[in-house]
C-alpha cells in the first residue's frame, strides 16, 4: 500500500516543478525587458549555488559589456536592483518548497478524511447511510484469499537466502519466495501472446504454428470472399481511350487521310514519260527473265549415317561395303604385292599427306616377326612435344621482305642529271685549298688556299688564268664572287683582311663598271666616320676600308677592309651591295655586315649567344641567318628582331645553306651529320643523314634550278643528293642520295674543304686539302 | 689442198651477198653472191674480194665488212652463233674501205698548252679555196697556244714562224682558236676577247716565214673560244663565252669601227697598251648575234652555204643563223651543254655533230623540216668532248678530241640500238682510239684527263689526224697505206 502512495507523491513532485517554472517564465516573458536573460540563468538555479554565483558574475560581465556598449555609468541603483531580484528568486524558491510540503500532507487527507458514504433520509425519515459503490481499483484487494502467514518465527529472513522458499505456512507448506520485479517481468513476457499466435501446432514440425500479418490478411480476405491477392481491383475504372473528347494536341499515328492527297505533277510527268515510252516501244513492259545459271549448291547427305541392319528389300539400298583387306595388307603378302625399290623410294620421298597408301606392304616370315607400331615412340614424342610447346592455333611467322620496308625512293638513275665523274683537275695551289667559288656567269672558278693566293681558273679546261698573293703568312680562308652579272668582283679573306678584287679577266667595260662600284663608297666612308665623331662616341671604327697598296692594286686588288680578328667566312646578299663576314674569335664584333656602296661596316649584334660559325642572307626575304655552334638564328633585318631559332641538334655546325626557294635549309656539322630543315615545319630537322665517316665541312644547294645539293667531308668524299622541294605544303621534300664522289686525298685528317655548284649546270666543284680543286660533271 | 678443202667443207660454208655504196669498187652483178667458208675473218673476206676473180684491183684494198650495221670483227661462224643464225641464211655483207688504225707519226713540242690546230694542205678547206693549190709536202700546220703565240709548222716538225708577243701586237692572253683563211692569211682568237688577222708570208725555201698582225677585231665581251672562217667571202664567225656569235670581215675597208667602250680598258690593260708600239688597225663586228643564254662554244659556217651559220652553246642549243640578215632561224635543243660542233657535209642530208659535256657526241639534223632532232649518239669518251672534225675521205667518218686525253674515230655506219640506260636511239661506238703519245708509257688512268687533255683536233687528208693538247704537244697520227678512192 505504501508503494503506490510514494509513487504518487513522487509523480506529483515531478509533475509540479516544471509546471510552476513554466508559469513563472511565461509571466516573466510577459514582463519583458531584461528578464529573458535572467530566465535563462534561472533554469539552472536549482542545480547549485556555485552556478548561481557564476551566473551572477556572468551577469555582471554582461552588464559591464552593456555598459561599455551604452556608455552608461553603472549606478548603485542598478546594483541594488540586481540584488533585489536575486533575493526575489530565492523567495520564490522558498515558497515553492512550502507548497510541496503542503501538497504532501493534503493527499492522505483527501483519501482518509473524506467519508465514503452519504447520509440520506430514508422513507422513514431516518438517517440512512448510503455507501459509495466500491470502485475496485487496480491495487484494491478484492480477494478473500487466506492470508498466508509465515510461521518461521522471529528469525532473520536472511537465513532462507539460499533457499527458494522463505518459510512455511500454517499448513507446513513452503512459502515460496515472492517473485522479484525482474522475474515478474520475465513471466509476464512469457505469458504475452506472441504475434500471429494461433494456438495450433504445425503438424510437420510440431511447433506452434504462427502466422505472419500478411498470411492473416490473406486468410481474412478469403473469409470475406475477396480475392486473396492484395491490390487486385476487380473493377478498375474505365480508361476512355477512344472517347469523343477532342484533345488539343492529338498525337496520332493515323495515316494522312486520302482526302488531303494532292497528286504530284512531277510524278504525273514522269508517268506520262514512261507511258509515252512504252507506247513508242522504247520501254518494253516485259522483259523475259534472264537465263540465270542455276547455282545450286550441291549438298551431300550421308544417307547411311545411322544405318540399321535391315532385311533385304527392294527399297532398301544398303551402304556399300568397305573393301576387305587385300593381299598387300597381309603380313606376308605375295611377292608381287611387295613394292619395288623404286616404288619404295617414291613412297618415301613423297610427303606423308600426298601418299596414296598410308603403308608400305612388307613381308614377314611369320606373324610373330611383325613389329609393333613402329612409329609409336615417335608419335608419342611428337604428341608430347605438341602439348608442351605448340599452340593449338597455327601461327604464321611474319614473312616480310626487308627491301619492302625501305622507303620508296626513286632510283638514282632516274634522277639524272647529277655530277658523276671528275672531269677537270685544278692543280696549282701549294697546300690546302680552303675555299672556292664559281662566278655568276659560270665561266671562271676562283679559289683561295693556304699559300695565301687567290687564283682564277678557266672552269672547263682547268687553266689558271690569274693569281694574286694577298696573304703573306695567312691562308685565304674564303673567296666569294659578288652576285650579279653586271660586275665581276671577287671578295677574298686573308687573316683579318677582307679584299675586294677585280681580276683582269673581263672586258674593259665590265672592268670599269666594277672598279667604279668599288671606288664609289670612299666618300661615304669618311662621312660616316665624321658623323661618328660628331656624336661624341669616341669609337674606333670596326673596320678600315683602305687601298691595299700599289703592288696589289696593280694585280687587281682594289680594296682592303681590315677587321680586328681573323675572318673565316664571307657571305653576300643577293643584291650585291651587302656582304657579311664572320670572325669567330672576335667577341662582340664576330659578325659584321659591310655595305659596299658606302664602305661602311656595321656590327649588328651587341651580344651573341655563342660563337658564330657562319652566316647567310635569305635568298628572297630580308632575313639574316646566323649559325652558332649549336643553333641557327634567323633575324628580320627590317624589324630588327629575332624570328626563329633553328635547332639542328648538331654539336658543332660547320656550315649551312638555304634552299633557293627559301623554305628549306641544310646544315652540315662537324659531328658528321647532314640535316635537312623545313623552316615551315619545325625548328627540328626534318631529316638527318649520317653517311660520312668524318666531319662535314661544307654543304651547298644548287642554285640554278636543279634539285640537287651536296656536302663535302673530311673523309675526302663529296655526296650528291637529290632534294626535291614541292610547292605543295602537304608534301615533304624527297631526299635521295645519288652519288658519292671520291677522289680527293685526305691530308692530315682534312679532306674536302669547300664545294660550290655551277650556276646553271649540274656541275659542282670541290676544294681539297690535297691542293687540288676538282670539277665534277 | 684437198685436205684444206675437206676441212672447209667440214667447217661449213655460208652464202654471202656483197654490196657496197661506192660505185668505183662495185662488183659485177653475177659475182656478188658467193659461198664462203665460215671460219674466215675480215682479212680473209678482204682477200677474197681483192682476188683476181672478184675485183681484180691492181693493189689490194683493205676492206671492212658491215653486217646489219656492225663491223665484222670475228669469224663468220662466230657471228652466226652469236646472233643465232643458221649457216643456211644468206648474209648481206656491205664492204667499205677499211679505216686503217691511225698510227703515231710525230709530235711537235710547245712551251705551253696547245689549244688549237689547223692544217693548210691541198685538200684542207683553206687550201681548197686557194686557186694555185698546195703541192704535196708543203703542208703547213698552225697551232695556237695558251702562251698567246701562234706557231706554223711544216710537216717535218720545224716551227717555221712564231707570232709576235703581246707587246708587238700579238694576243695579250691565251689563244683559244686559230684558222687559216687562205695561204697567206690567218685568223686567231683567244681569252683577250679579240680576233686577230695575221698576214702570213713564206720565204722561197719554205723554211722561214713571217707572221704580221694586220687587224684586231673587237666586239666580244668574253673569251672567244671558237672561230670559223670562210675564205672566199672573207668572213669570220666567232663564238664567245658572253653568249654572242660574231660575224666579222677580214677586209679592213669594209669592217666597221671597233666599239670604243671595249677599247678603253682598265689601268692594267692601259699600262700594257702603252708599251705596245704597234698601230694595228682595230675594227668591230659586222654583226653580233646575242641569242644564246649561256657561253657559246662553237660557231661554224655551213660548208655548203656560207650564208648559214650554226652555233653551239652551253645552253644546250644549236642555233641556225641566217648571216645575210643576221637573224636566228632555228633552234635545236639537246639534253646537255654543247662544247663543240662540226658539220658532216656528205651523205644524203647534212648532219651536225656536237660534242657535249656529258661525254658523248650528238648527231643532229639541222633542217627545220626534220622531226627528230637527235639522230644518233656516239658514246665512248670519258670526258668533255671539245673538238670535232669530219673525216676528209669518208662521209661517214668523224674524229673527236676530248678532255679524257684521247681522240676517237667514229664510223656512223656502225651503230646499234641504245640501251634504256643510254636513252635509246641509235648509238655508235668508236672504231679507233688515238691516245696521247706523251702518256703512252704511263699506263695509269689519269683523273679528269689531267695533263693530257686534247683541246683541238683536225683530220686532214694529206697530213692525217692532228691533235693538240694539254701535254704541250701537237700530235700527228696517220693511217698508213690507205688507198684513196681517187687513186684506185
Amino acid at each position: 500500500m505504501a508503494h503506490p502512495q510514494l509513487d504518487r507523491k513522487r509523480k506529483a513532485v515531478t509533475r509540479d516543478v516544471p509546471e510552476s517554472s513554466d508559469v513563472e517564465s511565461e509571466a516573466e516573458f510577459g514582463d519583458g525587458l531584461l528578464e529573458g536573460i535572467l530566465s535563462q540563468s534561472e533554469d539552472s538555479e536549482d542545480d547549485s549555488g556555485e552556478d548561481e554565483e557564476s551566473d551572477e558574475e556572468d551577469e555582471k560581465d554582461f552588464d559591464e559589456l552593456e555598459a561599455l556598449d551604452s556608455d552608461e555609468i553603472p549606478s548603485e541603483d542598478d546594483e541594488s536592483d540586481a540584488e533585489k531580484q536575486n533575493g526575489g528568486v530565492n523567495k520564490i524558491n522558498g515558497s515553492r518548497t512550502v507548497e510541496e510540503s503542503t501538497d504532501k500532507e493534503q493527499q492522505p487527507l483527501d483519501d482518509e478524511d473524506k467519508p465514503n458514504y452519504t447520509v440520506v433520509t430514508d422513507a422513514n425519515g431516518g438517517e440512512r447511510y448510503v455507501y459509495d459503490e466500491i470502485n475496485p481499483v487496480y491495487d484494491s484487494d478484492d480477494s478473500d484469499a487466506p492470508v498466508t502467514t509465515n510461521t518461521i518465527g522471529n528469525i532473520p529472513l536472511s537465513f532462507y537466502d539460499s533457499y527458494p522458499h522463505i518459510g512455511y505456512d500454517i499448513n507446513g507448506k513452503r512459502i515460496m519466495r515472492p517473485a522479484k520485479g525482474e522475474a515478474l517481468d520475465a513471466l509476464l513476457d512469457s505469458i504475452d501472446i506472441p504475434k500471429g499466435w494461433t494456438g495450433l501446432t504445425d503438424p510437420s514440425t510440431g511447433k506452434p504454428l504462427n502466422l505472419s500479418q500478411d498470411e492473416l490478411e490473406i486468410l481474412r480476405r478469403i473469409q470475406t470472399n475477396e480475392m486473396p491477392e492484395e491490390g487486385y481491383d476487380p473493377y478498375p475504372a474505365m480508361v476512355e481511350y477512344f472517347s469523343g473528347i477532342e484533345e488539343i494536341m492529338p498525337l496520332s499515328a493515323a495515316p494522312e487521310p486520302k482526302r488531303r492527297f494532292l497528286p504530284s505533277k512531277h510524278e504525273a510527268k514522269r508517268i506520262m514519260k514512261l507511258v509515252r515510252a512504252i507506247r513508242e516501244g522504247r520501254i518494253l513492259p516485259y522483259r523475259p527473265p534472264e537465263e540465270r545459271e542455276e547455282e545450286e549448291e550441291e549438298t551431300h547427305y550421308d544417307i547411311w549415317q545411322d544405318e540399321q541392319p535391315r532385311a533385304d528389300h527392294v527399297m532398301n539400298i544398303p551402304a556399300p561395303k568397305i573393301a576387305p583387306p587385300g593381299y598387300d595388307l597381309s603380313y606376308n603378302p605375295p611377292p608381287e604385292y611387295l613394292p619395288t625399290k623404286a616404288e619404295k623410294q617414291a613412297w618415301e620421298s613423297t610427303d606423308p599427306e600426298d601418299r596414296e597408301k598410308e603403308y608400305l606392304p612388307a613381308a614377314y616370315g611369320s606373324l610373330r616377326k611383325v613389329p609393333g607400331y613402329d612409329k609409336f615412340i615417335n608419335e608419342r614424342f611428337e604428341r608430347s612435344l605438341d602439348l608442351y610447346l605448340a599452340p593449338r592455333v597455327r601461327k604464321n611467322r611474319l614473312n616480310i621482305d626487308p627491301a619492302s620496308l625501305l622507303p620508296k625512293l626513286p632510283r638514282p638513275e632516274e634522277l639524272k642529271p647529277f655530277p658523276t665523274v671528275c672531269s677537270t683537275l685544278f692543280r696549282g695551289h701549294e697546300g690546302r685549298v680552303r675555299s672556292l667559288a664559281i662566278d655568276p656567269s659560270g665561266v671562271w672558278l676562283a679559289s683561295g688556299g693556304d699559300d695565301g693566293t687567290v687564283r682564277v681558273w678557266e672552269l672547263l679546261t682547268g687553266r689558271q688564268i690569274w693569281s694574286a698573293k694577298i696573304g703573306d703568312e695567312e691562308a685565304v680562308n674564303a673567296v666569294r664572287w659578288r652576285p650579279g652579272r653586271d660586275t665581276v668582283i671577287l671578295s677574298a679573306v686573308a687573316g683579318e683582311d677582307v679584299y675586294l678584287l677585280v681580276p683582269p679577266i673581263v672586258d674593259p667595260q665590265t672592268d670599269a663598271a666594277s672598279r667604279e662600284l668599288l671606288d664609289k663608297g670612299f666618300g661615304h666612308a669618311t662621312n660616316a666616320t665624321q658623323a661618328l665623331t660628331a656624336n661624341g662616341a669616341r669609337k674606333e671604327p670596326v673596320a678600315k676600308w683602305t687601298r691595299p697598296g700599289s703592288r696589289l692594286e696593280d694585280e687587281g686588288v682594289l680594296i682592303k677592309i681590315t677587321l680586328r680578328t681573323t675572318v673565316k667566312v664571307i657571305s653576300w646578299h643577293r643584291r650585291g651591295d651587302f656582304f657579311s663576314t664572320v670572325s669567330p674569335t672576335a667577341q662582340k664584333s664576330a659578325v659584321a655586315i659591310h655595305t659596299l656602296s658606302k664602305h661602311l661596316t656595321q656590327i649588328p649584334f651587341r651580344r651573341l649567344p655563342g660563337i658564330p660559325q657562319t652566316v647567310q642572307f635569305h635568298p628572297s626575304r630580308p632575313l639574316f641567318f646566323v649559325a652558332t655552334q649549336r643553333t641557327i638564328r634567323s633575324y628580320d633585318l627590317q624589324k630588327q628582331e629575332l624570328v626563329k631559332i633553328i635547332q639542328p641538334g648538331a654539336r658543332w655546325i660547320s656550315s649551312f645553306d638555304i634552299h633557293p626557294g627559301g623554305d628549306n635549309l641544310i646544315v652540315g656539322s662537324y659531328d658528321r651529320r647532314l640535316l635537312w630543315h623545313d623552316l615551315d615545319l619545325s625548328t627540328r630537322p626534318y631529316k638527318t643523314m649520317r653517311f660520312h665517316s668524318k666531319a662535314i665541312r661544307a654543304v651547298k644547294y644548287h642554285k640554278g634550278g636543279f634539285p640537287l645539293f651536296a656536302d663535302a667531308s673530311d673523309d675526302g668524299s663529296l655526296q650528291i643528293f637529290h632534294g626535291k622541294v614541292v610547292s605543295d605544303m602537304m608534301e615533304n621534300a624527297t631526299i635521295v642520295p645519288v652519288k658519292v664522289l671520291k677522289g680527293h686525298k685526305v691530308k692530315s685528317a682534312l679532306g674536302v674543304m669547300d664545294i660550290d655548284w655551277h650556276p646553271r649546270e649540274p656541275w659542282c666543284v670541290s676544294a681539297g686539302a690535297d691542293g687540288t680543286c676538282r670539277l665534277w660533271m | 689442198m684437198a685436205d684444206s678443202d675437206e676441212l672447209s667443207t667440214r667447217q661449213g660454208q655460208v652464202q654471202v651477198y656483197f654490196t657496197t655504196n661506192s660505185i668505183d669498187i662495185e662488183l659485177p652483178e653475177g659475182k656478188r653472191q658467193l659461198l664462203v667458208p665460215t671460219d674466215v675473218r675480215r682479212y680473209g673476206l678482204s682477200q677474197i674480194l681483192n682476188s683476181e676473180s672478184m675485183l681484180d684491183t691492181p693493189a689490194p684494198i683493205p676492206f671492212d665488212f658491215l653486217i646489219n650495221g656492225t663491223f665484222l670483227r670475228t669469224t663468220l661462224d662466230e657471228y652466226l652463233t652469236a646472233n643465232g643464225l643458221s649457216s643456211e641464211t644468206t648474209l648481206n655483207l656491205q664492204y667499205v674501205r677499211s679505216l686503217i688504225p691511225p698510227l703515231y707519226e710525230a709530235s711537235f713540242e710547245h712551251d705551253d698548252w696547245v689549244s688549237c690546230v689547223d692544217v693548210l694542205s691541198g685538200s684542207s678547206t683553206a687550201g681548197s679555196w686557194d686557186v694555185q693549190g698546195i703541192t704535196a709536202g708543203n703542208e703547213r700546220i698552225l697551232s695556237g697556244s695558251y702562251d698567246g703565240l701562234l706557231r706554223v709548222w711544216n710537216k717535218s716538225g720545224q716551227a717555221i714562224t712564231t707570232s709576235v708577243s703581246s707587246s708587238a701586237g700579238g694576243h695579250t692572253s691565251s689563244i683559244k682558236s686559230a684558222k687559216f683563211i687562205s695561204t697567206s692569211q690567218i685568223a686567231s682568237s683567244g681569252l683577250d676577247r679579240t680576233i686577230r688577222i695575221w698576214k702570213y708570208t713564206e720565204s722561197e725555201d719554205g723554211f722561214t716565214a713571217d707572221l704580221k698582225p694586220t687587224m684586231e677585231l673587237y666586239g666580244h665581251k668574253g673569251s672567244i673560244d671558237s672561230i670559223d672562217v670562210h675564205g672566199p667571202s672573207n668572213r669570220i664567225l666567232s663564238a664567245s663565252t658572253d653568249g654572242s656569235i660574231g660575224l666579222w670581215t677580214t677586209q679592213k675597208s669594209s669592217a666597221p669601227a671597233a666599239p670604243a667602250e671595249l677599247l678603253t680598258s682598265g689601268p692594267t690593260a692601259k699600262r700594257r697598251k702603252l708599251t705596245t708600239s704597234t698601230s694595228t688597225p682595230q675594227r668591230g663586228p659586222l654583226s653580233l648575234m646575242s641569242s644564246h643564254t649561256a657561253p657559246a662554244t662553237a660557231a661554224i659556217f655551213n660548208p655548203l652555204d656560207s650564208t648559214v651559220a650554226y652555233s653551239a652553246s652551253q645552253d644546250h642549243t644549236v642555233r641556225t643563223f641566217d648571216l645575210a640578215t643576221s637573224s636566228l632561224v632555228d633552234k635545236r635543243t639537246a639534253s646537255h651543254p654543247l662544247l663543240s660542233l662540226t658539220a658532216l657535209p656528205g651523205i644524203s642530208t647534212q648532219l651536225l655533230a656536237a660534242g657535249t659535256s656529258a661525254r658523248h657526241i650528238t648527231l643532229l639534223d639541222p633542217r627545220i623540216s626534220a622531226a627528230s632532232t637527235q639522230v644518233m649518239t656516239l658514246r665512248g669518251h670519258t670526258n668533255k668532248i671539245v673538238s670535232l672534225s669530219p673525216d676528209p675521205e669518208s662521209n661517214y667518218g668523224l674524229i673527236s678530241g676530248s678532255h679524257d686525253g684521247t681522240c676517237r674515230v667514229w664510223d656512223l655506219r656502225s651503230s646499234r640500238q641504245g640501251t634504256k640506260d643510254e636513252g635509246g636511239g641509235l648509238v655508235g661506238e668508236a672504231v679507233y682510239v688515238v691516245e696521247r703519245e706523251s702518256q703512252k708509257a704511263d699506263s695509269r688512268r689519269l683523273v679528269g684527263g689531267e695533263g693530257i687533255k686534247v683541246f683541238g683536233v683536225v683530220w686532214d687528208k694529206d697530213v692525217g689526224i692532228v691533235s693538240a693538247g694539254e701535254d704541250k704537244m701537237v700530235q700527228i697520227n696517220r693511217g698508213r697505206g690507205v688507198t684513196r678512192a681517187e687513186g684506185a
